[in-house]
């Protein structure tokens, strides 16, 4: 019985690795400078990844602009406004995609600004 | 006989295993090759839409054949939002803001030579700063004229890796009387305190604070070094 179940669980493993497999990069969440992002009001920043793999080649951005390894970036908005990260001059400092003012296009949780 | 059934459930079991590796296998090669097939159709269709409109453009060339590009009177001026403000036909009317007579002739603009920025708009701070033109003070007559305010203020970048803020008065006042932006109709944008102003980017990029002009009437909020200027001493050393 115990051999029988560890090879249906094996069968089981084996039979959902190709559907892990098939699944790109999904979002990626920014949020390692979240203290500093609360104070000017905003949320941490999800990332679609997949929407960058459409219209954009993997060595478009890695690894010049990003290194391809999760908390290796240390990604702020001045080195953004500076050229460098999501503020590449080929990306969001030029007209081919929004700009860097339009915070609520990054940043979640950015509500309408009290009066 | 013991071992048979187990062993047939075992086969099963594989079996099952192997059809569920194939089908997916082959949904993934479907769905990739579903993919590609519908870009290469969408680059048809962009082809076509490319080639379609080309030759709509020559026979229009070649009913109005009137069209010379290097004559200054066939150029059309755009204003900053990208719309049509007029021709470069002195003759006619160049803009509904011209007839109006509240419009700038963007021929005129043009034939000045103004700086521009690095986004194609004149930049007038340099314009003043260059003394390339002298403005009347006010309208009225008996308005006295008033110097330009020294006042540099700088104001606290609220996240900590954002380079401060330093508002020059002198450029403001220049073209603006203090009223304007601290006495305003409906609320004074800016209180004359310091740190009196809870300002933020995100209420800027929804028009107020800085948003009420800077966007819509002086350059747009796309060149954030333009303000964010003064290195934060507390920030990261990069």
């Amino acid at each position: 019985m115990r051999a029988k179940a560890r090879i249906i669980i094996f069968t089981m493993a084996l039979a959902a690795l190709p559907a892990i497999a098939s699944g790109g990069i999904g979002d990626i969440k920014f949020d390692d400078k979240i203290a500093s992002m609360k104070k000017a009001g905003v949320g941490p920043v999800i990332f679609p990844h997949g929407k960058h793999e459409k219209t954009n080649k993997c060595n478009d951005c890695h690894p010049k602009i990003f290194k391809d390894k999760r908390g290796e970036n240390n990604i702020s908005m001045k080195l953004n406004m500076d050229g460098k990260f999501c503020g590449s001059p080929n990306c969001h400092n030029s007209p081919k995609a929004f700009p860097l003012f339009q915070c609520a296009s990054c940043h979640t949780g950015v509500s309408a600004a009290k009066k | 006989m013991k071992a048979s059934p187990t062993c047939k459930y075992l086969k099963v079991a594989l079996l099952f295993s192997l059809l569920l590796i194939f089908g997916f296998a082959v949904t993934v090669a479907v769905s990739d090759a579903e993919s590609v097939t519908s870009t290469k159709a969408n680059i048809m269709v962009a082809a076509a839409a490319q080639t379609a409109p080309a030759p709509a453009k020559k026979s229009e060339k070649a009913e109005a054949p009137k069209i010379d590009p290097t004559d200054p009177s066939s150029v059309i001026y755009l204003d900053t939002a990208g719309k049509a403000a007029g021709v470069g036909d002195p003759n006619k009317p160049p803009s509904i803001a011209y007839k109006a007579g509240r419009g700038w002739h963007p021929q005129a603009l043009a034939v000045q030579g103004h700086p521009k920025d690095r986004y194609g708009l004149i930049d007038w701070a340099r314009i003043v700063r260059e003394n390339l033109v002298k403005p009347k003070f006010s309208l009225a007559p008996d308005d006295d004229e008033m110097p330009p305010l020294k006042m540099d203020v700088l104001i606290a970048a609220k996240g900590d890796f954002v380079n401060d803020v330093v508002y020059p008065h002198e450029m403001h006042t220049y073209w603006l009387k203090c009223e304007i932006c601290h006495a305003t109709v409906g609320g004074p944008i800016f209180i004359p305190v310091k740190g009196g102003n809870d300002m933020s980017m995100v209420g800027i990029v929804q028009g107020q604070w800085c948003g009420r002009c800077h966007g819509k009437v002086a350059f747009p909020l796309t060149d954030c070094n333009r303000c964010h200027t003064s290195p934060k001493k507390a920030s990261s050393a990069k």
